[in-house]
């Protein structure tokens, strides 16, 4: 389990080094999927149902629809590969890296769990967490805005299922549906937004201010 | 966290079961009127949307009466807020409609926010939201907590009930909104701020200090004042209506903040009278209310116009109309035998009653003023209704538009009459009415913890007696009885004496001139001139000239605008926005419309937090 | 309290009501050093005005012909309320004291629309400075009422007239409805019964319009409240029971030191008009406001127990 908490670490270092729109995309399809196995392994342990559901839902929709949707929004603007990065990539790793630093020290001092591998955890939800508000403040493209919000839900979903075991069954489905409709409605935004200034840079959306 | 689970709570008792009675009486004749209303005039949706919106409101305000929980009191007081925002708005083809609706909702909403602390705060100190475990915790509270919750619930359900400073919104909601809806906001919904302020005054909270009944009286008193005078300035009729429900929800709280001053002075059967004739003109107003503005609805229906001044001529082309407006009228301006002579009489009664029953020689001065304010107002309403009688539906027409008009169809007149006949009723038969009210009233009181005699304001169907020490009474059948006979005396006398006598019609006699058309009649400006110059320090009236000329000796055009102040909304509400605007201005700096400006200051606040967390 | 005798006396003082007025306008005139119509005049008058015929204005309409009879009915009406010179003896059953006040608004509301109903300039004025100076004459009179029924604890005008002794209160209270009357009977400082000149006119102007029986019966209304508002002002002063008590040998001494208190202030009216001028429409109000002063210091000492 712990391997594949470092592996969805790992991830986060991907999607913020990632100059292309598609190989941030991928980078969060692939650290869906090691959410998905985490479930499934804790499911596995714990032998509850409900975390097999759980971890099917995250597959399903996070690793593959979602991330296709994304991918065909892109394919549709037109408005090029480039993700627009404010901050050079090697300096979003160090800042990355602060951030996990940060997530650890308040995991381990705040939180006082019994339990490296519940610390560790929560450590690494945090990090993603973190890591998630950063693509949406140090990128400049709209869509770094949707997978941004998708990366922290990611962390929550990464806390919920690694500290306490099981969030209840409603609430997970309730979240999921959010997130999707959310999704939903952030690409046909992007479209629009691409349809009427034909390009998705939301830092020229300054010039709108009053 | 136990207020998840709200249990519905019904409250029944003789205090709802009033105001309910109310709701549906006014909301049922609204609705019957408005299937005249907007047989021709909307189309098939707009009149479903209508018809649920309507009943919406009438749903939602009998929920608020009757429910026991203060939680979904809120709620329902939100969507009754609601629902009526939108039906002010619904005919959002003018202008006028928005800024209506938008100085509306956000009036209601700074009320609701104070009864919401009101709520908060009582909730703080009782643990739930069930009325009746408020009540046991408020035998327990602090003085100075229950001073609060009282100064909240008062701005709070005083916005809504348009108690002035806090009227703003209703001259601009009222009239917006189709006849129907104001006749029942007008006639229920601010009548539904009384039934919550007295309901957590009296129920929850206790009467406590003196303070509280002066406060209301005093507030009452301003409203009655600045309502009628800016009423007797309108030449909007249904603005001038919506002013004189200020003025009438003051002569309603005179009732209740006397009754209050009762209470805390020990004098149980004082306050129940006082309290009857507070929720009797409640009742009356809100009969007499719904009927004027279901005549001026079909006024404008026949019309398309609400100024009075382009009027005139209505009494020979809307016979009906004029009649039943005409009932209104009388009603509203304390005219015996009808109903609003008999709660206003109820009111100055209660009012004596207190100056000689009183011990402290201040309570009764003030009793006196307060007696002589009701009475400048009831003279100046008069005055105001015979202006707009008087200029809407007599002589000749002002404008062309007015030429054309023609009878409401069955449905409004038959409301209408209903109406006209009730204000009748309510006055004649003032016996049993007021026993019913009388016996709500007393719970009402009873509710405080004092403990009420047996009081029964009327002997007979006739007749009432409210005066505890002595023989005065009031029986409006008999009035009118006397009226009739003294009249008749006349009429006999006429026919007797006169008998060979012949009418003749000829034109108004014009010093000679016979060429009299309608620009030579007098006009509802004219009309209030004397009251405008009288109440000059108040009004500060203002001209704005503009003349224009062809040569030295011939003027070819002169413009004459005239305008009052309205130093409410001036000194209180404009200065109130600019500062606000002010503050929100120099706030814009910090926005500098780049979101991932706004999305990094979420990013240091989270970091922020969590370094310091630790600490 | 007998019915007969109530009506008897409503009746009695409706048919007096002409000659009060026929007697001050020839107190105002011999005051003037004039000779002026005799007393009797007013009946005349009003015969004559039923022999004639009426003259309708196109532009009016049923509440110009029914607000005569209104104005009659609600003057009667206000006068079945009070008693005169029998002490106890009133239809008071029926209203108190304040319903007089809201009676006679009836009457005024209706002959103020029908100032507006035919169309003219004149009429209009009227109506609107008639309403205007009689809104500012109902807080008077209602604080008045107050002080006077302080005295006996209720607002009742039988257990009024029963009242013993004169206070100081009752004699501002009765200096009040002094005011009141010469307001309410359209009598100078107030407004001017002589003049015809329309810009000066106020309840004149509101009835320009009407000719014939109908002005007849607006003329007896006005006359049935001027001896309405007369018999207030001496009973408050000196109650009825008051005046019986202080000569209880005679039979009549009721009804005989009423007319003495009618003459009393006749003669006081008659004094007031000849020696002042009719005051502008906005001094009215300061005149008809220290008036309420009055009845204020008159409510206050009532209260207070004096």
């Amino acid at each position: 389990m712990n391997m594949i908490t470092v592996l969805i670490v790992v991830m986060t270092f991907f999607m913020v080094i990632s100059k292309r729109i598609t190989s941030l995309v991928n980078a969060f399809a692939l650290q869906s999927t090691f959410l998905a196995a985490l479930a499934l392994s804790e499911a596995v342990s714990t032998g509850s149902g409900g975390l097999y559901t759980v971890a099917a839902l995250i597959f399903i929709i996070k690793a593959l629809l979602i991330p296709h949707m994304l991918k065909r929004i892109t394919a549709k603007i037109k408005a090029g590969e480039n993700l627009g990065l404010a901050v050079n990539p090697m300096l979003s790793i160090a800042c990355v890296a602060a951030l996990d630093y940060l997530g650890w020290a308040f995991a381990v001092k705040v939180m006082r769990l019994p339990g490296p591998a519940e610390t560790a955890a929560l450590a690494v939800s945090l990090s993603v967490m973190l890591t998630g508000l950063f693509l949406m403040v140090f990128r400049l493209k709209a869509i770094a805005q949707v997978v941004g919000l998708l990366v922290i839900e990611n962390g929550i979903f990464l806390a919920a299922v690694a500290l306490c075991g099981n969030m209840p069954f409603f609430v997970e489905i309730a979240i999921f549906f959010d997130v999707f409709v959310c999704v939903l409605i952030l690409g046909m935004f992007v479209y629009r937004i691409n349809t009427l200034f034909t390009h998705i840079d939301v830092d020229k959306l300054n010039t709108l201010k009053g | 966290m136990n207020f998840l689970k709200p249990h519905y709570s019904l409250l029944l008792d003789p205090f709802s079961l009033f105001f309910l009675c109310v709701i549906l009486l006014i909301s049922s004749v609204s609705a019957v009127y408005a299937y005249g209303y907007v047989k021709d005039e909307y189309s098939p949706k707009k009149t479903v949307l209508a018809g649920l919106l309507f009943t919406a409101f009438m749903l939602s305000m009998a929920a608020v009466v009757t429910t026991g929980n203060a939680l979904v009191f809120l709620v329902f007081w939100e969507i009754m807020s609601l629902v009526s925002y939108f039906l002010v708005v619904f005919e959002t083809e003018q202008k006028r409609s928005v800024n209506a609706g938008a100085i509306y909702i956000i009036m209601t909403h700074i009320g609701t926010a104070f009864i919401a602390a009101a709520f908060v705060l009582l909730y703080k100190q009782a643990g739930s939201f069930d009325l009746v475990a408020m009540k046991t915790a408020a035998l327990t509270m602090p003085p100075a907590a229950k001073n609060l919750i009282f100064v909240f619930l008062f701005i709070g359900f005083g916005t809504k009930a348009g108690v002035v400073p806090l009227h703003l919104w209703l001259p601009y909601a009222h009239p917006q909104a189709p006849s129907f809806v104001s006749s029942v906001m007008s006639g229920v919904m601010i009548k539904i701020a009384i039934y919550g302020l007295v309901r957590f005054v009296f129920f929850v909270l206790g009467v406590n200090a003196l303070w509280w009944g002066n406060l209301v009286l005093f507030f009452a008193a301003l409203s009655c004042l600045v309502g009628v005078i800016y009423a007797l300035m309108e030449h909007d009729l249904k603005k001038l209506l919506a002013y004189h429900s200020v003025e009438n929800i003051g002569i309603i709280l005179l009732g209740v903040g006397a009754s209050m001053v009762f209470i805390k002075l020990n004098l149980p059967v004082l306050a129940v009278l006082a309290l009857s004739a507070g929720l009797y003109h409640l009742l009356n107003h809100a009969v007499f209310k719904s009927l004027l503005f279901l005549c001026a609805g079909s006024v404008y229906r026949s019309t398309r116009l609400r100024d009075m001044e382009k009027m005139g001529g209505l009494i020979k082309l809307m016979p009906w109309t004029a009649a039943f407006f005409l009932f209104g009228a009388l009603a509203i301006s304390a005219i015996p035998p009808l109903n609003g002579f008999v709660s206003e009489w109820l009111t100055l009664q209660a009012f004596f009653a207190g100056a000689m029953q009183c011990p402290a020689v201040g309570t009764k001065a003030a009793m006196g003023v307060y007696a002589a304010v009701l009475a400048l107002t009831g003279g100046l309403a008069a005055a105001c209704f015979v202006k707009a009688f008087g200029i809407t539906f007599l002589a000749i027409p002002r404008s062309e538009d007015v030429k054309k008009a023609r009878e409401a169809p069955f449905s409004m007149k038959a409301a209408m009459a209903f109406l006209a006949l009730l204000t009748l009723s309510l006055g004649v038969f003032a016996g049993p009415v007021l026993g019913v009210i009388s016996k709500v009233s007393a719970f009402a009181a009873g509710s405080c913890g004092m403990l009420v005699p047996r009081a029964d304001f009327s002997s007979g169907v006739y007749t009432i007696t409210p005066s505890l020490s002595g023989p005065a009474a009031l029986s409006p059948a008999f009035l009118l009885l006397l009226l009739v006979t003294a009249a008749g005396a006349g009429a006999a006398l006429v026919f007797v004496l006169a008998r060979r006598r012949k009418v003749t019609a000829v034109p108004t006699w014009g010093c000679g001139y016979y060429e009299l058309d309608a620009r030579t009649e007098y006009t509802s400006t004219a009309f209030s001139k004397p009251f405008r110059l009288a109440f000059s320090f108040f009004l500060m009236p203002y001209r704005r000239t503009e003349k224009i000329n062809e040569s030295h000796y011939h003027i070819k055009s002169f413009r004459y605008e005239l305008y009052n102040t309205y130093i409410f909304k001036r000194y209180l509400y404009q200065f109130g926005l600019k500062m606000t605007l002010r503050a929100a201005r120099s706030l814009k700096r910090l926005q500098a419309g780049s979101i991932h400006l706004y999305i990094a200051y979420i990013f240091l606040t989270v970091l922020a937090l969590m370094i310091f967390s630790g600490m | 309290m007998n019915p007969s005798n109530a009506a008897l006396q409503v009746l009695a003082l409706v048919i007096v009501s002409p000659l009060i007025s026929g007697l001050i306008r020839k107190l105002k005139n011999n005051l003037r050093l004039r000779i002026g119509p005799g007393i009797f005049q007013p009946y005349y008058d009003i015969a004559k005005l039923f022999s004639k015929d009426e003259n309708i204005s196109v532009t009016a309409s049923w509440i110009f012909r029914a607000a005569p009879y209104v104005a009659l009915g609600s003057s009667v009406a206000a006068l079945c309320l009070m008693p005169a010179f029998l002490p106890g003896v009133s239809f008071s059953a029926a209203g108190d004291f304040l319903a007089v006040i809201f009676l006679l608004s009836l009457g005024r509301f209706f002959l103020a629309l029908a100032g507006l109903d035919a169309g003219s300039s004149f009429g209009g004025m009227g109506s609107s400075r008639e309403m205007f100076l009689s809104s500012f004459v109902e807080p008077a009179a209602v604080l008045a009422i107050f002080a006077v029924s302080a005295a006996a604890g209720t607002t009742d005008p039988a257990a009024l007239s029963l009242l013993g002794a004169v206070r100081p209160s009752s004699v501002m209270a009765c200096g009040a409805f002094f005011i009141v009357l010469l307001a309410e009977t359209s009598r100078l400082p107030v407004d001017n019964q002589e003049t015809h000149l329309e810009l000066t006119m106020i309840h004149e102007a509101m009835v320009l319009e009407y000719s014939g029986p109908s002005l007849a019966l607006i003329e007896i209304a006005a006359h049935v409240k001027q001896v309405l508002f007369m018999t207030i002002a001496v009973n408050v002063l000196i109650s009825p029971a008051l005046a019986a008590s202080l000569w209880p040998s005679l039979a009549l001494a009721g009804p005989a030191f009423f007319c003495v208190k009618i003459l009393l202030a006749c003669a006081a009216v008659a004094a007031v008009e000849v020696s002042i001028a009719k005051m502008r429409l906005f001094r009215a109000v300061d005149f008809l406001l220290f008036g309420g002063l009055i009845s204020a210091v008159a409510f206050i000492l009532a209260v207070t127990g004096h």
